[in-house]
C-alpha cells in the first residue's frame, strides 16, 4: 500500500511534467489550428539552459531559472517568426513537416553545440525531502506539483476572468470574426507562441535535477505529452492537463510493475488504445459540426 | 459630406469577378439597403469595405480617408462595424463575453466601461438577458443575430454594415430584429444593410441599392424601387435568358 | 512515365513516337546503369555510397507513394526500413536462413505493421497520423535497443550473407549494385505507372480534394490504408536490400532522425515524381560527403532545410522544374477527332416515372439550429426536379446529406427502391448518385480529362473495365459539355464557367441514375447562364433524372418539371411549377411580406 502511495506521488510528479508540455502544446493548437512538433524540445532548450548557467557558469539557481525562462519567452516569439508565420496560410501539413525540421534542428544543434554526454543538474533545495509514513516526499517532486498547480490556476484566471484571455480564445475560435472585431490575431498568435514556449521551458527547468538532461529528452517528453492530449481530448485545455497527470500514473506504475526498460511505450500503448476505442479522448471536444 | 463613398470597385476572387466597377455612397444617418439575389455581390460588398477583401482597383473612402489598403482592424477602429452573413458568434464564449469582445476596437475603454455598457445591451435586447451566461453553440438563430448586432453595437461605430441579419430567422424575429436596427438611427450610428429580404430592408431604408451580378442596376427611394418591374424580376432571379 | 495511358488508335501519330521513344530511351538507361558497377571499376567508398543511395531510394519511393500521391504523413519509414533490414540480418545470422526468405519475410513483416498503423489511425486524420507514426517509430528503436536477447541490443548484427542466385553468389559489392539498382529501376517503373492507374488516380483525388473524391466514387479510407501499407512494403524491401549491402547493421540506423532524412529526401527531390525521390535521395547522400567539414551538424542542416524546403520551395527541385515547364510550354489546345456519343441512362424506359429518390421526414440539427427540419420529397424519374429556396432555407444542408456528408439527426432516404440513409459517400456513387458542388470542387492537380476518368472510375459503373474504355468514356463525358479539346489542360488554366462544365461532366462520366446539381448557375454571367440552361436541356432530353437546387427561379422556370420550396428549413410549396411560383408564401419567402 505504501508503496502504491508513493509511485502515485511520483507519477503524479513526471505526470505533472507531461500536463506542462501538453498545455503548451494544446495551446498553440487552439490558437493556430496546428501540432507543435517541436513543443517537446522547448522543455529540452529549458533543461540545457539551466545546464549552462548553473553549472558551466555557476550562476545561482535563482537566476538561472529567471534567464532561462525570459530566453524561453524570446525564443517563442523567434520560433513563431521563423517556423509559423510564413506557413500560417498553406494548411496544415507544411507547417506539421516545418516543426518537425525545427525540431531536429534545435536538437542537432544542441548537440552540435554540447556533444552527446548526458548532463546531470543536483536538485535545488539541499534537503532531500521529508517523510510521512511509508512515503517520502522529494522536494524535487514537490516543487514541480507546487509549481504545476500554481501555474494550471494562473492560467485558468486569466482565460476565463480577463479580457486578454478572453480575445486569445475567440482567435482560436473565429480568426476572422476576431479580426472584425479588431482584435490583433496575429499578436494573439505570438503570444500564444511565447506563453506555451515559456511553459515548455518552465518544464524542463523543473525536471532538469530528476531526469538525465540529455538532447534526446525533449522527444521522448513530446511523445508523451501528444499522448495526453488525445487522451485528455484533443485541443481540451483540462483534458491536457488530466490526461499528463493520468499518463505520469500509469508510466509509473507500469515501470515499478511491469517493466523498465519499456517505460516509455506505455505512452504509445495508451495512446492507440484510445484512438482505437474513445478517438476523442475522456472530455472531446464537443463544437458542432461545420454547416 | 458622405460618411461612406465607394468609386468604381472592382473585388475578385482568383479570376471571377464579384464586383465589376460598384459606386454608391452613404451619408450620415441614413439607413441604406443594398439589395440583390444571391450571387448579385452584396456580401461581397462588404467583406470589401470592412477589409477582409483587397480590391483590385477603385477607391473606397470613409470621411473622405482611403481605407482601401486598410487592414480590418485598422477600419474597425475609424469607425465601421461589419456584422457577418450568419453572425459568427464565438461558440466557446458566452452571451455576455461575444458582447464584450465587441468593444475590442476602443482602445482607451476601460474593462468597467465595456461591462456597463454591455449590461446596457441587455436592456436594449431584453430576450437575451436570461441567456448572458450561456455559450454561443447553444443559441437559437434568432438569438445569434441579437448577439451578434449588439456585439456590432459595442464598437461605437459610425456606421454598421449588416449582412443579412434576416437570414434563417422565423418572420417574428425577423420584425423584432428590423425594429431595433430602425432604432440603431436614433443613437448616431448610420446602416449599411445588405438583405435578400427586399420587403423588410425597403420598409426601414431611406434609399437603396440593387445588385445584380457585381453590377448596380437600379437606386433609388424605397417605394420607387418596390415598384420597379425590372427589379422584381431582377430581384426573384436573373434576367430571363 | 510519361502522360496519359492513351489508346494507340486515339493519339495522333507524333504523339505515339513520342511515347515509344521515351520508353526506349528508359530501358537503355536503365540497363547501362545495371550494368556499369559491373564493368566499371568502382572504388569500394563510391560502391558503398552508390549501394546507400540505391536502397534508400526504394524506401523514399514509399514516401512518394503515401505522401506524393495521397498526401497522407508518414514518419516512421525507418522504422519499416528497419524492420525489413532486421528481419534479413536476424533471418540469416540467428535462423540461419537463405538470404531471399529472409527479406521476403521482411517485406511482409513491415507490410503487415504498415496496414495495421494504417487501419487503426487514417481514420482520424492528420495530425493523429503523425503522432502514431512517430510513436510507432520510438517504440520500434526502443525495442531494437532493449530486447538484447533477441536484436543483439546496440551492438548491433555482423556476417549478414549475400543472396546466392543458381550458385550464383552476391558477395562481389559490384554485383550487389547491379542487384540493388535493377530492382529499384523496377520499383521505381511500378511507382511511375502507379500514378497514372486507377489507384494512382483515387490517391491523387483524395490528396487533392477528399470530399470531392468520396463522392464521386472514391474509397477514402480503403485508399488511404492501401498507400500506407505499399509505403511501408517497399521500406521493408529497402532495408533488407540495405542489410545485405552493409552486411552490418545497428538500432541506431533505424532511428526517427532517420524517417526525417528518408521525409527530406522526398521532400527535396520532389514528392510527386519518382525522379524526384531518386533526386533528392542521391543529393542527400552525396552532399553530406561534400559537406563533410559539417561533419556533427549535418543533421541540424537538415532540419533547417527542411524548414526553408515548405516555405521556399515545397514542391521539391522535380515539382519546381515541372512547373516551370508547364509555364514555357503548356498543354496545347488538341482538336479531338470523332467522339462516340456519351450513352446516357438507357436503362430505364421513357414512360417510367415511378420514384427513384424519396426523402422521409428528414431533419439535419447543429446544436440549437434546425438546418433541415422534417422535410419530405420525392423525385421521379425522367423528370427535372428543382429544389429552392431563399439563401439559409437549408437546401444546400438537405443536398448534403443526401450525399452522405452529413449524418441525417432524423429521417430516411431511399434511393432506387433501398434505403442509403446510412451509406458513404463513396457507396452513393457506387449506386448511381452523381453530383456537382456549389463552390467547384475538382482535383487541381489533375488534367481536365483525368478529373472526369475519375467520376467514369466510380464503383459499379457499367463501363468497359480496360482503361481504354473509361478513357474513351470519360472523352465522351467532356465531348457532351462541348469541351473535348481542353482535355489535357490543367484545371488551374480553365475559367470558371469551365471549370463547372468539367464537374459536371465528371458527374456524368459516372452514369448516374441521379445527377445532383448545386447551384449550378452560381458564378456565372448571363451568356454562360444560358448556355448552362440549354445543357440542362439537353440532359433532360436524354431522359437524365436530376435535381437541381438553385435559387435563380428564372433558370429553374425554365427547365424543372417539379418544384420544391424550403423556408428555414421547412417545406412550404411543392408541385408544378406554374402552381409553385403563384403561391403567395413562396413570393413572400423570396421577396419578404
Amino acid at each position: 500500500m505504501g508503496i502504491a502511495l508513493q509511485l502515485l506521488f511520483t507519477g503524479l510528479g513526471i505526470g505533472s511534467i507531461y500536463a506542462l508540455v501538453a498545455l503548451g502544446f494544446v495551446l498553440i493548437y487552439r490558437a493556430t489550428n496546428v501540432v507543435n512538433f517541436a513543443q517537446g524540445d522547448f522543455a529540452m532548450l529549458g533543461a540545457f539552459s539551466m545546464v549552462v548557467l548553473c553549472i558551466d557558469l555557476e550562476l545561482p539557481y535563482w537566476l538561472g531559472i529567471l534567464i532561462t525562462l525570459v530566453a524561453m519567452l524570446l525564443f517563442g516569439a523567434l520560433f513563431n517568426l521563423a517556423v509559423y508565420y510564413p506557413l500560417r496560410n498553406r494548411g496544415f501539413q507544411p507547417v506539421i513537416i516545418s516543426t518537425i525540421g525545427a525540431s531536429i534542428l534545435l536538437e542537432n544543434g544542441v548537440l552540435a553545440a554540447y556533444g552527446p554526454r548526458p548532463q546531470t543538474l543536483p536538485g535545488f533545495f539541499s534537503s532531500q525531502g521529508f517523510s510521512v509514513g511509508p512515503i517520502f516526499f522529494d522536494s524535487q517532486y514537490l516543487l514541480i506539483l507546487g509549481v504545476t498547480t500554481v501555474m494550471v490556476t494562473l492560467q485558468y484566471l486569466f482565460f476565463e476572468r480577463t479580457l486578454l484571455g478572453k480575445k486569445m480564445q475567440a482567435t482560436s475560435q473565429d480568426k476572422e470574426m476576431a479580426s472584425l472585431l479588431g482584435i490583433p490575431v496575429a499578436t494573439m498568435i505570438m503570444l500564444t507562441f511565447i506563453y506555451s514556449s515559456a511553459l515548455g521551458g518552465l518544464a524542463g527547468i523543473l525536471v532538469a535535477p530528476i531526469l538525465f538532461v540529455s538532447v534526446g529528452m525533449g522527444s521522448s517528453i513530446a511523445l508523451k505529452a501528444f499522448a495526453a492530449s488525445i487522451i485528455g481530448g484533443f485541443g481540451d485545455v483540462t483534458g491536457a492537463i488530466v490526461g499528463g497527470l493520468a499518463l505520469g500514473v500509469v508510466e509509473t506504475f507500469g515501470a515499478a510493475y511491469i517493466s523498465v526498460p519499456y517505460k516509455d511505450a506505455f505512452a504509445f500503448i495508451v495512446l492507440v488504445v484510445f484512438l482505437l476505442f474513445r478517438p476523442q479522448g475522456l472530455f472531446g471536444e464537443k463544437v458542432a459540426e461545420k454547416a | 459630406m458622405p460618411l461612406l463613398e465607394l468609386e468604381n470597385v472592382v473585388t475578385a476572387y482568383g479570376k471571377v469577378e464579384a464586383l465589376k466597377g460598384l459606386t454608391l455612397h452613404v451619408e450620415e444617418g441614413e439607413i441604406v439597403a443594398l439589395l440583390g439575389s444571391n450571387g448579385a455581390g452584396k456580401s461581397t460588398t462588404l467583406r470589401t469595405i470592412s477589409g477582409l477583401i483587397r480590391p483590385r482597383s477603385g477607391t473606397m473612402r470613409f470621411l473622405r480617408q482611403p481605407i482601401d489598403r486598410l487592414s480590418p482592424g485598422a477600419i474597425v477602429k475609424l469607425g465601421v462595424a461589419h456584422v457577418p452573413e450568419r453572425r459568427r458568434v464565438f461558440p466557446g464564449l458566452t452571451v455576455r463575453e461575444n458582447i464584450l469582445l465587441g468593444g475590442s476596437n476602443r482602445a482607451r475603454a476601460s474593462r468597467r466601461e465595456l461591462e456597463t455598457e454591455a449590461e446596457q445591451m441587455f436592456v436594449v435586447f431584453p430576450e437575451l438577458k436570461p441567456f448572458a451566461n450561456v455559450l454561443g453553440w447553444k443559441l437559437s438563430g434568432g438569438q445569434q443575430q441579437m448577439v451578434a448586432i449588439a456585439r456590432g453595437l459595442m464598437a461605437q461605430p459610425k456606421l454598421l454594415l449588416l449582412d443579412e441579419p434576416s437570414l434563417g430567422l422565423a418572420p417574428l424575429i425577423v420584425q423584432q430584429v428590423f425594429q431595433i436596427i430602425a432604432g440603431i438611427r436614433g443613437h448616431g450610428t448610420t446602416v449599411l444593410l445588405v438583405e435578400q429580404n427586399a420587403h423588410m430592408a425597403l420598409s426601414i431604408g431611406d434609399r437603396g441599392y440593387v445588385l445584380e451580378t457585381g453590377r448596380l442596376v437600379a437606386e433609388g427611394n424605397p417605394e420607387a424601387l418596390w415598384n420597379n418591374d425590372e427589379v422584381r424580376a431582377a430581384y426573384l432571379g436573373g434576367r430571363k435568358t | 512515365m510519361s502522360g496519359i495511358v492513351s489508346s494507340e488508335a486515339h493519339k495522333p501519330p507524333t504523339e505515339h513516337r513520342t511515347g515509344q521513344g521515351r520508353g526506349l530511351l528508359m530501358v537503355f538507361t536503365a540497363a547501362m546503369t545495371v550494368v556499369a558497377p559491373l564493368l566499371l571499376p568502382i572504388t569500394a567508398y563510391y560502391l558503398n555510397l552508390l549501394m546507400q543511395a540505391s536502397t534508400y531510394t526504394v524506401a523514399v519511393l514509399g514516401l512518394t507513394i503515401v505522401l506524393g500521391y495521397t498526401g497522407q504523413i508518414n514518419l516512421a519509414q525507418a522504422a519499416f526500413f528497419g524492420l525489413g533490414a532486421y528481419s534479413v540480418a536476424l533471418g540469416t545470422v540467428s535462423f540461419g536462413l537463405p538470404f531471399w526468405p529472409a527479406l521476403f519475410a521482411g517485406v511482409v513483416i513491415a507490410s503487415v505493421a504498415g496496414a495495421v498503423l494504417g487501419l487503426t489511425s487514417l481514420r482520424l486524420g492528420g495530425h493523429y497520423l503523425a503522432m502514431v507514426t512517430i510513436s510507432f517509430q520510438q517504440i520500434l528503436t526502443l525495442v531494437l535497443t532493449n530486447w538484447t536477447s533477441f536484436t543483439r541490443g546496440p551492438d548491433g548484427i555482423p556476417g549478414i550473407a549475400r543472396p546466392i542466385v543458381f550458385g550464383f553468389s552476391f558477395a562481389d559489392n559490384g554485383t550487389y549494385l547491379a542487384l540493388c539498382v535493377g530492382v529499384l529501376w523496377v520499383v521505381g517503373f511500378c511507382v511511375g505507372r502507379l500514378k497514372h492507374s486507377k489507384l494512382g488516380r483515387a490517391m491523387q483525388a483524395l490528396r487533392d480534394n477528399e470530399l470531392a473524391a468520396g463522392v464521386v466514387g472514391v474509397d477514402t479510407y480503403r485508399t488511404k490504408v492501401i498507400a500506407f501499407t505499399l509505403c511501408a512494403l517497399l521500406g521493408g524491401l529497402g532495408g533488407g536490400l540495405f542489410a545485405g549491402g552493409f552486411t552490418y547493421i545497428s538500432p541506431d540506423q533505424f532511428g526517427f532522425a532517420e524517417s526525417v532524412v528518408f521525409l527530406t529526401m522526398a521532400l527535396l527531390g520532389g514528392a510527386r515524381s519518382p525522379f524526384g525521390a531518386a533526386l533528392g535521395t542521391a543529393l542527400l547522400i552525396l552532399l553530406p560527403e561534400w559537406l563533410r567539414f559539417l561533419k556533427v551538424t549535418y543533421l541540424a542542416v537538415y532540419g533547417g532545410a527542411v524548414i526553408l524546403l515548405m516555405v521556399f520551395m515545397p514542391e521539391g527541385i522535380w515539382g519546381f522544374l515541372e512547373t516551370l515547364r508547364e509555364r514555357l510550354w503548356p498543354p496545347a489546345v488538341l482538336p479531338v477527332g470523332r467522339v462516340a456519343p456519351l450513352p446516357l441512362t438507357t436503362q430505364v424506359a421513357r414512360e417510367d416515372d415511378s420514384t427513384i429518390l424519396e426523402v422521409n421526414q428528414l431533419s439535419k440539427h447543429f446544436g440549437g439550429l434546425k438546418a433541415v427540419d422534417e422535410v419530405e420529397l420525392s423525385v421521379r424519374r425522367n423528370t427535372v426536379h428543382a429544389l429552392v429556396g431563399p439563401n439559409g432555407s437549408g437546401k444546400t444542408t438537405l443536398l448534403n446529406v443526401l450525399s452522405g456528408i452529413y449524418k441525417p439527426t432524423n429521417g430516411r432516404l431511399f434511393f432506387d427502391g433501398r434505403a442509403v440513409t446510412r451509406l458513404l459517400p463513396h457507396e452513393r456513387a457506387g449506386r448511381g448518385i452523381g453530383r456537382t458542388f456549389q463552390n467547384v470542387r475538382l482535383f487541381t492537380t489533375m488534367s481536365v480529362l483525368e478529373n472526369i476518368i475519375v467520376g467514369a472510375e466510380r464503383p459499379g459503373n457499367e463501363v468497359a473495365v480496360g482503361s481504354t474504355g473509361v478513357e474513351h468514356y470519360a472523352l465522351a463525358a467532356l465531348d457532351f459539355v462541348r469541351l473535348a479539346e481542353l482535355r489535357k489542360q490543367t484545371v488551374q488554366s480553365l475559367s470558371y464557367g469551365h471549370r463547372r462544365l468539367v464537374e459536371i461532366a465528371r458527374a456524368l462520366a459516372g452514369s448516374p441514375k441521379l445527377l445532383l446539381l448545386d447551384e449550378p448557375g452560381a458564378g456565372l454571367n448571363t451568356v454562360e447562364k444560358s448556355e448552362l440552361v440549354q445543357l440542362l436541356k439537353r440532359l433532360k432530353g436524354h431522359g437524365l433524372t436530376i435535381l437541381v437546387i438553385d435559387h435563380d427561379m428564372s433558370l429553374v422556370e425554365q427547365v424543372a418539371d417539379h418544384i420544391t420550396v424550403l423556408n428555414f428549413g421547412r417545406r412550404i410549396a411543392d408541385g408544378p411549377p406554374a402552381e409553385v411560383l403563384r403561391n403567395p408564401e413562396v413570393v413572400a419567402a423570396y421577396l419578404g411580406k
